[in-house]
């Protein structure tokens, strides 16, 4: 069941561009499926290790600052770039873990806020490397041996790819025993350690993979909008990876790729739906009323609401 | 697990589906409109858009273009560059408008550029200053409002008048302040005024008594202001507190001398304002008729004076698109493109005309807008003594 | 040396305004663990309640003031007993996630109510300076600077000497053996929010004639207020007060000395040290690593 469950999936999403009604709706999935990539990520620390980065978009903009500078100025191709761009800020990860590694909780999101809030004013200052506050326009569109990826419809391959994989990397950490380390420390760090697990080094395996997998989100966003700047470090990119972690349902492998889908489309729906002024009052409402109602995630509720429907 | 969450998935798509489904009717003339009307800059995207729907009614009292009514069709960018893309996208693929304008800041510009020139489609350049917009090879971009270094020009004959000598500048760290401090330090430099610190703030910073409190111990006699009304009327008010005692020139035409008036009070007084229209005298305009008649719809509507300044961005945009329109004589990207290099009119700032900017074959168009400065004195807004005598 | 004088001084008075924006935060963060995105909210609302209440009711300024701290409390416990309350026994990151909700609903509200553009708040203070030798300060940021010293020392008296805030330590001590002792958590927790709600709101009404009164400004008072929270260390109201001044100080010497264009990141990179130095927060007697 389960088996055919993931084949109608699959089906859906590959044959996407051919049943969709236009480019923008194209381009709506390409968004999500961006934003799926780095809901996966940011779920690996918070819903596996239980440690909250608000500081996400720093290893996305790193990842999306690293491919386009290296495309553009040492006119790197795409893949050795996103190579690159992956390695890089999987680094900062691993910088961020080894810092933090005696701090939770609260203070772990202080030093990933902080830390974000450094290399966003470094992107605007330091001018003659990132171009500053003008950003970097002009990013190349990937290319595949002979075939150039700049059509919306191989792009999407190429983004279905990346979740594709990150899916996988977060499915088999998670099952292995690493994920039962990190899980173990999420809920009871003492127990865990005092049972040999070596609680620094999972964290900062953790914040390396993730950091990682955001740096492939990011070098996915700068060559598809083929423009990057200081605004990759926007807090609200944090934001909106954190709303389609929690709300998706953390901790939970499908949670954050349905979060990414609904919170992508969500202010899509909204353009369409209500006029500007409305638009972002809604989407705040909506969020609140949707935790209100499912405090857990859509995909535990939603599992728990199925469970439950067998044994009345 | 997986399972249920595919049937949600489903229906989630299903459902972006049916709602953003193409609209059908085909009857008015669209134009896309992309402003930013949340974030910290809300206010200006505001009044562009109060322009454009001034812009709006007057064409289509006048019966509309060749017969048929103009609809605006406006999207938020959220001060955010991958907005500014998405709703360059929707416009375009699900609405099919055959022309924009937008998108004021020059990163949500430079964002949605790539979009136009995937659909072919043309976009008018109301607000945004980055000199890199026109010199980027894009041929549909036109814009009408001026590039710092073409502002920097306009300023260059009233240099010696205003008795300019020791400049510093202070600027919202963006590529709007940034650019504005090179333009204007190298035209000064080649005036010969001796050029001090350049200070810069942040988008959202409030207290910038550092900056000031820096400024101060250079000794010179001007200084330069580069940002949004907001924190020129906090710097100003700061600079009072301060005592810091310059000559104050605000750059960018964003300043909304009223506004200051009104908000920094005292702190204003005497501070010269570069803006690219003057509401408070607007037979003074190129076209006076059209400015007071711009004014007065402007009041009637019950929209703020000290909007104006910016307001008229978004009239003069929708103008220019609905004039191409009228010279293409039909609503398609291409011929619209054709029909902007050849329209010349009047706008609220003055006459419209594309010159070719660029990479040769591929140019975008510039205008030459008009650039006026003026002071406040006396807790109004005057032309300046060296202007006023003539 | 003048220059720096002034640089002090301005650093005091903005740190002062921080130490205001943080002694709510530390409270609702220490004490019932709630990552409040919405608190500059709150100081957004205050500095619009204080402008409605003078522009429409016509009160004079120090009324305008009380008036912004009863809305901030009255919405601050209605946020808490519809929305935290429920939610309570859930993880620290789901009450986040209702408060980014609240935050981006009520800052678009704001939007909404009030229009984008800036509104300045009259008071009736000179706008002359005081000059003591070489440095100058308006009377205006004088007066907040006293007041939310009030604030803070009336607030710290609260905590320490009545017995609401003896409950409010104990809660915040250990919160099942405060509860079992007969400590009614839910009122303590309602009290609690609407008192952060009610000091951000003051420092709203206090800061918006300062400054100005816009939709989005609640978000850089977010962010130092979290920044002087963790400076401070939770839910201790000295520590948080001096990790304001501490942070306004560092900023304006950073703008001042190195570059404005990195001034924030002095701030950031103050925390970042801290934490890895002190993590309990710079003045904690004990450490304390949650």
């Amino acid at each position: 069941m389960r088996r055919v469950g993931g084949g109608f999936l699959a089906l859906i999403a590959l044959t996407l561009p051919l049943w969709l009604p236009s480019a923008y709706h194209l381009h709506v999935a390409i968004m999500a499926g961006i934003f799926g990539v780095l809901a996966l990520s940011l779920n690996l620390l918070l819903g596996y290790t239980g440690q909250l980065s608000l500081g996400h978009a720093a290893f996305f903009g790193i990842g999306a600052y690293t491919s386009a500078l290296l495309t553009l100025t040492l006119e790197w191709s795409f893949w050795p770039a996103l190579a690159a761009a992956i390695a890089l800020a999987g680094a900062a990860g691993w910088f961020i873990g080894r810092l933090s590694l005696k701090l939770r909780g609260a203070y772990f999101v202080l030093v990933t806020i902080s830390f974000a809030g450094v290399i966003s004013l470094v992107s605007v200052n330091w001018i003659e490397l990132t171009n500053g506050p003008l950003g970097l326009p002009g990013v190349p569109a990937p290319e595949l041996g002979p075939w150039s990826l700049r059509t919306k419809t191989t792009y999407y391959y190429l983004v279905l790819a990346a979740v594709a994989l990150s899916y996988a990397v977060s499915r088999r950490l998670v099952g292995s025993r690493i994920g039962r380390a990190f899980v173990a420390l999420r809920e009871n760090e003492a127990l865990a350690e005092s049972i040999g697990v070596d609680v620094t080094h999972y964290l900062v395996l953790a914040a390396v993979v993730s950091a990682a997998m955001a740096g492939l989100g990011g070098s996915l966003y700068a060559h598809y909008t083929r423009f990057v700047s200081p605004e990759v470090f926007l807090f609200s990119y944090t934001v909106t990876m954190v709303i389609m972690v929690v709300a998706g349902g953390k901790g939970t492998l499908a949670g954050p790729l349905v979060g990414a889908v609904l919170f992508t489309a969500l202010p899509e729906v909204l353009r369409a739906a209500t006029s500007w002024q409305w638009q972002m009052l809604a989407y705040g409402v909506l969020l609140v009323l949707l935790v209100v109602f499912m405090p857990r995630g859509i995909v535990p509720h939603i599992n728990a609401a199925f469970s439950r429907t067998p044994r009345p | 697990m997986v399972k249920r969450s595919i049937v949600l998935v489903a229906l989630v798509l299903a459902a972006l589906v049916v709602v953003t489904l193409p609209a059908q009717s085909q009857a008015p003339i669209k134009i896309g409109v992309i402003e930013p009307l949340s974030g910290p800059v809300a206010a200006s995207g505001s009044y562009i858009r109060m322009g454009a729907e001034i812009a709006r009614d007057w064409i289509n009292a006048k019966g509309g273009i060749s017969g048929r009514k103009v609809d605006l069709l406006i999207e938020d960018n959220k001060s955010d560059p991958k907005e500014a893309a998405s709703a360059a996208e929707k416009l375009i693929v699900r609405d099919k408008v055959p022309a924009i304008m937008g998108a004021w800041g020059s990163s949500m510009t430079l964002a949605a550029m790539p979009k136009l020139e995937e659909y072919g489609v043309p976009m008018v350049v109301e607000t945004s200053s980055a000199a890199s917009i026109t010199k980027r090879g894009n041929p549909w971009i036109f814009r009408i409002s001026p590039p710092s270094e073409m502002e920097a020009l306009g300023l260059e004959q009233y240099v010696d008048k205003l008795g300019i000598k020791r400049v510093d500048f202070l600027a919202v760290n963006t590529d709007w302040g940034r650019g504005s401090i090179t333009a204007f330090g190298d035209m000064l430099k080649k005036k010969g005024a001796a050029v001090g610190v350049a200070e810069f703030m942040d988008q959202a910073a409030t207290d910038m008594n550092a900056q000031i409190t820096k400024i101060k111990a250079t000794g010179g006699d001007t200084l330069f202001l580069t940002t949004a009304v907001e924190q020129i009327t906090l710097v100003m008010k700061q600079a009072q507190e301060q005592r810091l005692g310059r000559k104050i020139v605000t750059t960018g035409g964003s300043s909304s001398p009223t506004q200051l008036i009104k908000q920094a009070g005292a702190a204003a007084e005497g501070s010269y304002h570069i803006v690219f229209f003057m509401p408070w005298f607007p037979e003074a305009m190129p076209d006076g008729r059209l400015a007071k008649a711009f004014v007065d719809e402007w009041a009637k509507r019950g929209h703020p004076f000290e909007g104006l300044t910016e307001g008229f961005r978004g009239h003069d945009g929708i103008a220019t698109i609905a004039e191409a329109i009228r010279v293409a004589g039909k609503d398609e990207p291409a011929a619209i493109r054709d029909a902007l290099w050849k329209v010349s009119l009047m706008g609220v700032n003055g006459p419209i005309k594309f010159a070719k900017d660029g990479p040769a074959g591929k140019e975008s168009g510039q205008s030459k807008p008009s650039i006026f400065i003026v002071q406040i004195r006396d807790g109004k807004v005057a032309l300046p003594d060296f202007l006023a005598k003539k | 040396m003048e220059q720096l004088l002034q640089h002090l001084v301005n650093g005091l008075v903005l740190g002062g305004t921080y130490a205001l924006l943080g002694i709510g935060l530390t409270l609702i963060f220490g004490l019932m663990n709630v990552v409040n995105f919405a608190h500059g909210e709150f100081y957004t609302l205050g500095a619009y309640a204080a402008f409605a209440a003078l522009g429409w009711a016509g009160v004079d300024f120090f009324t305008a003031v009380l008036a912004a701290i009863a809305a901030g409390a009255a919405l601050g416990w209605l946020c808490e007993v519809t929305l935290l309350r429920p939610l309570r026994s859930e993880s620290i990151d789901t009450t986040m996630l209702v408060m980014i909700g609240v935050w981006i609903a009520m800052q678009n509200g704001e939007l909404l109510v009030w229009g984008g553009v800036a509104k300045s708040i009259p008071h009736p203070f000179p706008t002359a300076p005081l000059v003591l030798g070489p440095v100058a300060i308006a009377p205006l940021r004088l007066f907040v600077l006293l007041i939310a010293a009030g604030l803070i020392a009336a607030s710290w008296l609260l905590i320490q000497k009545t017995k609401l805030g003896r409950a409010m330590r104990a809660t915040f001590q250990d919160r099942d053996t405060a509860a079992l002792m007969g400590v009614g958590i839910g009122r303590i927790h309602a009290a609690t929010f609407a008192f952060g709600s009610a000091l951000a709101a003051a420092a709203g009404a206090l800061l918006g004639p300062v400054f100005l009164a816009y939709p989005s400004m609640g978000d850089l008072a977010s962010l130092k207020a979290f920044s002087v929270v963790i400076l401070g260390g939770l839910g201790n109201l000295p520590g948080a007060t001096l990790g304001g001044l501490l942070l306004g100080v560092a900023e304006e010497l950073g703008a001042g000395y190195i570059s404005s264009g990195y001034r924030d990141a002095v701030g950031f990179v103050i925390i970042i040290l801290v934490l890895l130095f002190r993590p309990a927060g710079l003045f904690a007697r004990q450490e304390r690593i949650a």
